[in-house]
């Protein structure tokens, strides 16, 4: 049985439009978009000609070529951002079970431990970092911790910043959780504490700029989750390079649990853990 | 029905999540907590209200712990007469000795347990009111 899905939308850009703006974004952002994609293409681009009072491609398209600040807009109106809180819980469980035992081998208490949440979206993940370490990790107070969250897209991360959530994204915490990390500001709607929103550094990063990447200097864990399934091969590859130079030697990249890093460079040895599978930076400390 | 006021402490240390985690511990425990981020924001805190403890780490940038209690005991009661805390990673003789110096009434090696901090927390406080 198949739903009525109603008639197919009217194609709103020809295929010689639809190649060159998707060359536009793919160059601007690694994202890739098929065919398949088209409709969804379509639709933001709509809400883009809306927004900035275009009524053809070419008049659309000339704006974004010439104004970097739609460029942004239009990027921000690209990146798909829903997630939640606590999602993939298993590798939150690998980071303090395994990797953090593993990297603070290498270091005396009282050393910076850095992790960075990149994508970041709307702040959930650098959010739940925090929460899970003030949770499960015992050795929370000996070292400095920095959790640094970046994303493409500046909108989310006023967003992050903001930290103000609904009942979707909490939906894996529990009431107690809630209640510890979040304050009431309207129906269904919660604010993670200021201590929270202050444990976390945002700064808005382009996974495939290497010179932005570089400017954050070197980590320990990197989370880039659900964001290089989103790209071709190249920039996925470039991605990798560049998350590669971010990280100390020794140190973790965690992908979702859909991806793998073995498939996109060489360059990462896997890391199995009894809670997941990540990727690891040859070099560093090693014990065990 | 009236309650015993409760004990207040000012946690003072440069990390947000160490903040965050100390706080929950004592406010579990029944204590009213304030929170600074160095040892300046601290004594300015401590000028301003009365406290029963005063948590201090020892690392931390514009005023480490350790020259926030030589200015703390050279200050009159009660704001420098406050019990103090300390958390701190280093775990060498030295390092207790330089706190108990500046006026440490107690120093507690981090990784810090709950039971632990709050253990010491209301037998220091305790010794207060």
């Amino acid at each position: 049985m198949s739903a009525d899905a109603g008639p197919p939308p009217e194609a709103v850009l020809s295929e010689e439009e639809f190649r060159r703006f998707c060359e536009f974004v793919y160059r601007r952002t690694g994202i890739v978009f098929t065919e398949t994609k088209r409709y969804f293409v379509e639709r933001r681009l709509l809400e883009r000609y809306a927004s900035t009072g275009s009524s053809t491609f070419a008049a659309y398209f000339a704006r974004l070529r010439a104004e970097s600040q739609e460029v942004e807009e239009l990027i921000n109106a690209f990146t798909i951002n829903e997630t939640y809180f606590f999602r993939e819980e298993h590798q939150l469980r690998c980071l303090t079970s395994s990797l953090l035992d593993e990297i603070v081998a290498g270091k005396a208490p009282g050393s910076p431990i850095r992790i960075w949440s990149n994508p970041c979206a709307t702040g959930e993940e650098p959010y739940s970092i925090a929460i899970w370490l003030l949770e499960n990790w015992p050795k929370v107070d000996v070292y400095d911790i920095e959790i640094v969250a970046s994303d493409i897209d500046t909108r989310v991360l006023d967003a992050a910043r903001a930290g103000i959530y609904g009942e979707r994204a909490l939906m894996r915490l529990s009431r107690d959780l809630v209640a510890r990390y979040f304050e009431t500001t309207g129906p269904g709607r919660y604010r993670i504490i200021k201590d929270l929103r202050g444990s976390v550094r945002f700064d808005t990063v382009n996974l495939i700029d290497a010179r932005a990447m570089a400017r954050q200097g070197r980590f320990d864990v990197v989370f880039c989750r659900n964001v290089l399934i989103y790209f071709d091969d190249a920039s996925r590859r470039v991605a990798a390079e560049n998350i590669y130079e971010s990280l100390v030697p020794g140190g973790f990249v965690c992908l979702g649990h859909t991806e793998s890093m073995s498939r996109i460079s060489p360059l990462f040895e896997v890391s199995r853990h009894a809670e997941a599978i990540v990727y690891r930076k040859p070099g560093g400390v090693r014990h065990g | 029905m009236a309650e015993a006021p409760m004990s207040r402490v000012l946690v003072i240390d440069d990390s947000s999540l160490v903040r965050r985690y100390y706080r929950a511990a004592l406010e579990r425990a029944g204590f009213a907590v304030e929170e600074a981020l160095n040892g300046i924001e601290g004594l300015e805190k401590l000028l301003e209200g009365r406290f029963d403890l005063v948590i201090v780490d020892v690392n931390m940038p514009k005023m480490d712990g350790i020259t926030f209690l030589s200015d703390l005991r050279a200050r009159a009661a009660p704001t420098g007469s406050v019990p103090a805390l300390v958390t701190s990673t280093e775990a060498g003789p030295q390092d207790k000795e330089a706190a108990r110096r500046a006026g440490a009434n107690f120093y507690l090696v981090k990784p810090v347990a709950e039971a632990d901090l709050v253990a010491h927390a209301a037998l220091l406080a305790g010794a207060r009111a």
